[in-house]
């Protein structure tokens, strides 16, 4: 499922710290449909490859870009070391 | 003996039902209990690979990790390794060789992937020394 919710939190060896909790679905109302857009292109561009054999590369790159962001969601990183911290979570 | 199994047998001693309507009978109750078993025998599969690391109690520093990555953005991810150009996957050859790993990077394919990705409910590992390292699947 695509993630919906990104909390993030880092505090850097200045110890300043940054915090934001964004509702990814309004992100999302904007990028996927510029993913989508240049969608005839890829294809017309595979198809133009294909007999040089990277027309399957062009096109699975494409999709491939779907599929890490539709399986983002449940990502958790927690690193935390003396002078800083990284926290991502994305649900 | 169930008590259904006995109720059926009862019944065909009084003369209630036949015996091949008691053999329908009996068998239709061996079916359910069998699909009964199969549903509550079903494996969840895991979702989430973790990997925590903490550190010891005899451990001068105090980092910690937590991660937990969705199995599905791995599986997505090993697709990725086809499109890794070859002069990387040679310098990826090399490195593993020199930390005494002989394996070629190019033999990996998703698939076999796909096949240690489908055992890892059962992976367990943990290594407790300076640090604790933990992963496992969830």
């Amino acid at each position: 499922m695509i993630p919906l919710l990104i909390k993030l939190r880092v505090r850097g060896k200045n110890q300043r710290r940054f915090g934001i909790w964004l509702p990814l679905f309004l992100v999302w109302l904007i990028v996927l449909p510029l993913l989508a857009i240049p969608a005839p292109f890829v294809l017309v561009a595979a198809l133009i490859l294909w007999p040089g054999g990277k027309g399957r590369f062009v096109l699975y790159s494409y999709a491939a870009i779907f599929s890490l962001i539709f399986n983002m969601s449940g990502l958790k990183l927690d690193i935390q070391s003396k002078d800083s911290f990284v926290y991502v979570d994305l649900r | 003996m169930s008590e259904e199994r006995k109720k059926i047998l009862e019944m065909l001693a009084e003369g209630k039902i036949t015996a091949e309507e008691a053999d329908r009978l009996l068998t239709a109750i061996s079916g359910e209990k069998e699909n009964s078993t199969a549903s509550s025998s079903k494996t969840v599969l895991p979702k989430y690979l973790r990997v925590m690391v903490e550190p010891g109690p005899s451990s001068d520093h105090h980092d910690r990790v937590n991660i937990r990555v969705p199995l599905k953005l791995i599986r997505a991810g090993l697709k990725l390794t086809s499109f890794i150009p070859k002069d990387a996957q040679g310098k990826v050859n090399e490195a593993l060789h020199e930390k005494g790993i002989d394996a070629d990077f190019k033999d990996l394919k998703p698939e076999n992937l796909e096949e240690i990705l489908s055992q890892l409910d059962d992976l367990s590992i943990n290594v407790e020394g300076k640090e604790t390292v933990k992963i496992f699947c969830e």
